[in-house]
């Protein structure tokens, strides 16, 4: 078990930088789960420290050891790949054990170990099988069991419930969330899926552009995200964006545009007087989907947008509203619950829940605080 | 029109249809059987002739064995002529050559297949570009540097001579092999403990049985076959391959065409048990099942 440090580095594929000066600090046991749109330079960062990339500036270490010109054989890590990466020619067993066989640990000891990991994992009846006689669930399974047996420092997961059905994904989440708590070990575990992100880690960095957005607890990120790119990934459905300016009135800060003006002072998304300071700067106000509440035919409270309803999709439980707002016509989507009677065409007022309305800067997208 | 005509419609559609297909296969296989005719149509001649009593090359009969057959001519190749020696000089040089082309383009074209180095591309056009030159062009150059390494009439200087031209073919078939292999398994290997020649030893070599065995088939017919270059190379009547050998028993005046054809025949013994062997390394699909599928 072991911290991981990422100190200023630096990532260059021939002229194209692809990290920017990225660092981070990861400590022991902590399950960190780095999520970001594809090619936005995740799974390079995690490769980095696997050895199966070069540094091209900074340092990573893995405790107190800087790794960065070790070959990944003495990193002491563990890897689970995207498409499992099994040996084909070997069995079950055979890839668990082939690492150890490697390092020549005693045999009982292998056999002990590759048990032990098979019985955590549920696959002991399938030892003797070869990869191509093996689903893609079994085939995660084994890739998971290959890391175990090895005992590593830390543990990292490139994408690894990518490739399997939704229902498989969420039993296999819910897998990996026990084997953390079971081998607390460091695990960093790298996803495109905001969800997984969410449900399975300690802390979330998300990434974008080659660049660390925000680092956090998963509430912290989707509660106060720090700019419009976090507000928008973290989350689903998605945050809705309104471009407005800020405005004083009456003591209070609002957000303004044509056919919306909402009071913004005094909720988490802003606050005196730093808030006040601001009123005249053009800004993008954040709205999560559950924080919106449709009002049909009441007179219209101070607050309340006028809209028009679109689209209604339901989905069992919950219904998403897609609707028009403002003279604009900026689209925005509500999530309510499924006994909500609106129609397409329907003319509605909205009003937005202030713990979900969330400010930023229009010009550096930056969280207005 | 009625459901019912209709559906007898169909089912005349998809009776012609039948036929059709009937007829299909039967020119093709029909054209399969020619085929396999014209190929094993020579090698009974040959049996025939082998087993014709006398030198007699032209003959009337066409039975497949001749009136009066007989073994002499077999008898004769063991006993009249070195044919054994010239057995073992071509199966010495030829599995010489097989290991050493395998093991040298199974590496090389590791490097091409994985490492990106300047001069990657042209070296695999100028590969290809070698294959393109006719065998007698390479002829002298190839004399000239046998002798100047000073191995003319040498084992080496024969499977040096054959392992070279053999390179290119091999290097492109495995190269293109290699690049099918997903790299997530050497650095999964990588990750497990393995250098990089670990990792090409342990998880990439194993799963190019079926190149690796053409790359040996190719590498052995193509030496157990040659004639030019061992004319060049080979001067001593000892060290002759068979196929030097076998020239020598046709003379100016008289040719001992039981001999020859009994000779020609037990050297195709080899090469079919080589292929014979390595089919069952041929069986493709080995990748299969390792990564996501």
């Amino acid at each position: 078990m072991a911290s991981v440090t990422f100190k200023n580095v630096t990532k260059k594929f021939g002229l194209n930088e692809v990290l920017h000066d990225v660092s981070l600090q990861i400590a022991d046991q902590e399950f960190l789960v780095l999520v970001g749109p594809s090619g936005c330079g995740k799974s390079t960062l995690l490769r980095m420290l696997a050895g199966l990339e070069e540094t091209t500036e900074g340092e990573i270490h893995i405790g107190d050891r800087l790794v960065n010109h070790l070959p990944p054989r003495s990193r002491e890590i563990a890897m689970v790949f995207q498409d499992y990466a099994l040996y084909p020619h070997m069995t079950v067993a055979e890839n668990m054990s082939f690492g150890l066989r490697l390092k020549g640990i005693d045999l009982g000891e292998i056999d002990r170990r590759v048990l032990k990991a098979a019985n955590i994992l549920h696959i002991e009846p399938l030892l003797r099988r070869t990869p191509r006689q093996l689903s893609g669930g079994q085939r995660q399974r084994v890739a998971i069991g290959r890391a175990i047996v090895r005992e590593p420092k830390v543990f990292l997961f490139d994408e690894p419930l990518s490739n399997l059905d939704a229902k498989l994904r969420e039993e296999m989440r819910i897998e990996i969330a026990k084997l953390h708590q079971k081998l607390a070990t460091t695990i960093i575990y790298v996803t495109h899926d905001q969800v997984e992100a969410m449900t399975l880690a300690s802390r979330i960095a998300v990434v974008n552009a080659g660049q660390i957005q925000q680092v956090g607890a998963p509430t912290e990120v989707f509660g106060r995200p720090e700019n419009v790119f976090v507000a928008g990934f973290i989350g689903s459905p998605t945050m809705n964006f309104i471009e407005g300016e800020l405005a004083r009135a009456g003591g209070g800060l609002r957000f303004k545009t044509a056919g919306v003006d909402v009071p913004v002072m005094g909720g988490p998304a802003g606050g005196p007087p730093s808030s006040l300071d601001r009123s005249g700067t053009p800004a993008v106000l954040g709205v999560r989907p559950e924080a919106i509440h449709i009002d049909r035919g009441d007179a219209p409270a101070d607050g309340a947008v006028p809209a028009e309803v679109e689209v209604v999709e339901l989905l069992g439980y919950r219904k998403n509203v897609h609707l028009k707002v403002g003279a604009a016509g900026a689209k925005v989507l509500a999530s309510v619950g499924a006994a909500e009677g609106s129609e397409p065409g329907e003319k509605v007022s909205l009003r937005f829940d202030p713990a979900g309305l969330h400010l930023f800067e229009k010009a550096t997208g930056r969280r207005i605080r | 029109m009625t459901e019912s005509g209709a559906s007898l419609e169909s089912l005349r559609a998809l009776r012609l249809h039948r036929r059709r297909e009937a007829l299909k296969t039967a020119l093709i296989h029909g054209a399969l059987i020619l085929a396999c005719a014209a190929c094993v149509y020579p090698l009974l001649r040959i049996l025939a002739v082998s087993l014709r009593p006398g030198d007699r090359i032209i003959s009337t009969d066409l039975a497949l064995i001749p009136q009066g057959a007989t073994w002499a001519s077999y008898v004769k190749v063991f006993t009249e002529t070195n044919f054994l020696f010239w057995l073992w000089n071509s199966l010495v040089i030829t599995v010489a050559t097989s290991v050493a082309g395998v093991a040298l383009a199974s590496t090389a074209a590791y490097a091409f297949s994985r490492f990106k180095f300047p001069g990657a591309k042209l070296g695999l056009s100028l590969l290809l570009g070698t294959q393109m030159l006719p065998a007698g062009m390479l002829l002298l150059p190839l004399f000239l540097m046998i002798m100047r390494l000073r191995l003319m009439n040498t084992y080496l200087g024969m499977v040096i001579a054959y392992s070279v031209s053999s390179l290119p073919f091999s290097i492109w078939i495995l190269k293109g092999y290699y690049d099918t292999i997903p790299r997530s398994l050497e650095e999964a290997a990588l990750v497990d403990g393995t250098s990089v020649f670990g990792a090409f030893y342990r998880i990439v070599l194993p799963l190019s049985t079926p190149a690796l065995a053409i790359a040996f088939l190719f590498n052995f017919t193509q030496a157990w076959n040659e004639y030019l270059v061992a004319r060049v190379i080979l001067t001593d009547s000892f060290k002759y391959t068979w196929t030097l050998g076998l020239f020598d028993l046709q003379g100016q005046y008289l040719t001992q065409w039981g001999m020859f054809a009994a000779a020609s025949l037990l050297v195709t013994i080899p090469v079919m048990g080589v292929f014979l062997y390595s089919s069952k390394w041929l069986l493709t699909g080995m990748t299969l099942g390792g990564v996501k599928g």
